[in-house]
């Protein structure tokens, strides 16, 4: 079969038309399309030297935990679903114009491996930090830490007690 | 009609016969090491008067090489035999009447012992041995999470970190001078660098973010990491003098890599296709390649240092169990329960955590010999090689 230079044409301008619109579809969730590329999400701030500014420790006695609700997560999951948006709305409109930074921490259940859950655990901090963003807040006001299966909220052994640990905190920098 | 389809019948048989021989040939290398096919070794003892504490490292270490079955001298097709005087160890192995090797070793007990066997390991099999080399690993014996190292058969049990706090993730460089892991010292994850000779350390790794799962490139002079600062966990090389380079860039999060004997690929797991699952990418970057292993759930791969094959961990039941993969055939078996294999210098031992030990296994004979226990929970062993 030969293909004439307007069929061609008329093809490549189709395939654009649906990369646009796929790219519009999806924009909400930070997808770009260049050569494949994925722009990952908002990066964190640093300082000068893009390192971290210290400062703020979770744990620590500068950082007020326990005041929000943890945002829970589906197994093996990241995203923040529909059910949690509104305790990611109660930080966001608290915080809103205050300028004080929020820690997110992230948390897994023990089912996975030690290090996968640490890149789980980050992960599920992040997508909670893209919805604050998306709810007003600035990007440079919000700070991630993974801690994976650490710290588990219930040390028990059932669906109930993986789905409490399946998390992400907040902590807000006094 | 029918000359036809005779004609491809005889076509068929054609092609699959040329399918069919190669696949015969390749098919005679196996890994399976039988009894018969280890080394008959006699060990004669070590004389002098160090000689009996050195001769039961000497006779631990031939055991636990995996290479050598002991047997009396009438049976052995080498001897092996040493004499100690003034703190030197004068080691010899014998073939009939001739010399293997005859070596003199100065240093503690332990030491002279260990490079004894190695040098044994070496001349006898030319694989490197195991018995010099140091593990790593993670003990929460404090009620903390600190990195403890030992010898690689369990002895010299020490605590390397006291931060009080999270240390994990630990990695031994290949030579065993340097300890890179995990600290939460800031309040986040970073990577810390510990020269182990001069014992100084460094916050190597401080992005905003996770900073997490250091692994020494062949050389030493590299850590392949996760860094999450572009806003997702993504792969990264980062230099010992400073330096980042980032591998990935895709939706999942990217964790646990392990680097190819010459340092030009990286092994790596990602989950941006549901459960995590191993991919493979040149270490200057590029784009990801999936291995296939046959298992849905594939975490913490370790690359065996001949580069043949693949340990990494797998979902078993409720827990956790360690698979080995034959790169070059794709076939994966299990091999044992347990988490986080790593491969040891001779790419024939992996050690692996069951949570209460780190077990040494020897994975041609499937002959396991816990060698850490009473330390807690220990986790995430590393090794030199």
């Amino acid at each position: 079969m030969r293909i004439s230079p307007s069929s061609l044409l008329s093809l490549l301008a189709l395939l654009a038309l649906a990369g646009l619109t796929g790219c519009a579809n999806k924009k909400g969730q930070q997808y770009a399309g260049v050569d494949g590329d994925y722009v990952n999400g908002t990066p964190l701030a640093g300082n000068a030297a893009g390192d971290r500014v210290d400062g703020a420790n979770f744990l620590g006695a500068n950082v007020q935990r326990g005041q929000y609700a943890p945002v829970q997560f589906a197994y093996d999951s990241f995203s923040v679903a529909p059910d949690q948006d509104s305790k990611v709305s109660a930080v966001a409109s608290a915080l809103q114009g205050s300028g004080k930074t929020v820690i997110v921490a992230g948390f897994t259940d023990d089912r996975g491996t030690e290090e996968y859950n640490r890149s789980l655990g980050e992960k599920r901090a992040l997508s909670v930090r893209e919805a604050l963003i998306a709810k007003g807040l600035k990007p440079a006001n919000i700070q991630t830490v993974s801690f994976g299966k650490e710290m588990p909220v219930d040390s028990g052994e059932d669906e109930s007690a993986w789905a409490k640990n399946r998390r992400a905190e907040f902590g807000i920098v006094k | 009609m029918m000359i036809h389809h005779t004609r491809f019948f005889l076509i068929f048989l054609l092609l699959i016969s040329f399918i069919a021989l190669p696949l015969q040939a390749t098919d005679a290398p196996t890994i399976t090491i039988r009894k018969s096919d280890a080394l008959n070794v006699a060990f004669t003892g070590i004389g002098g008067s160090e000689g009996a504490a050195i001769a039961e490292i000497v006779q631990h270490d031939l055991k636990l090489a995996g290479w050598f079955a002991l047997v009396q001298p009438g049976l052995a097709s080498f001897s092996v035999s040493g004499v100690t005087a003034g703190g030197v160890l004068q080691g010899k192995v014998t073939k009939g009447g001739e010399t293997m090797l005859s070596k003199s070793y100065t240093g503690s007990s332990r030491a002279v012992a260990h490079q004894f066997v190695d040098d044994i390991v070496q001349t006898l099999t030319g694989h490197k041995g195991i018995a010099s080399s140091t593990i790593a690993f993670v003990s929460n014996r404090t009620g903390r999470k600190e990195i403890c190292m030992a010898d690689y058969d369990g002895a010299n049990g020490r605590q390397i970190t006291h931060d009080n706090g999270l240390s994990v993730s630990p990695s031994l460089s290949p030579n065993g001078r340097r300890l890179a892991y995990t600290g939460y010292q800031s309040g986040y994850a970073d990577i810390y660098v510990i020269d182990l000779t001069t014992g100084s350390r460094v916050r190597l790794v401080k992005f905003p973010g996770t900073n997490s799962g250091p692994r020494f490139s062949p050389d030493g002079n590299s850590l392949a990491c996760s860094i999450s600062k572009d806003g997702n966990p993504e792969l990264y090389v980062v230099g010992l003098g400073g330096g980042a380079r980032r591998l990935t860039r895709t939706r999942g999060a990217e964790s646990s890599p392990t680097w190819s004997p010459s340092g030009s690929e990286i092994i790596y797991s990602c989950d941006e296709n549901g459960a995590p699952q191993l991919y493979r990418i040149g270490a200057g970057g590029g784009s990801g390649q999936r291995v296939t292993t046959g298992y849905g759930y594939c975490t913490e791969p370790s690359w065996s240092p001949d580069g043949q094959r693949l340990a990494f961990n797998v979902r078993s039941g409720g827990g956790f169990a360690v698979a080995v993969m034959d790169l070059g055939s794709g076939s994966a078996r299990i091999v044992a329960q347990g988490e986080n294999p790593v491969w040891g210098a001779d790419s024939r031992h992996l050690i692996y955590s069951t949570g209460s030990t780190i077990t040494l296994l020897d994975v041609p004979s499937g002959k396991s010999t816990p060698v850490v226990s009473g330390l807690g929970k220990v986790t995430e062993p590393t090794w030199s090689r």
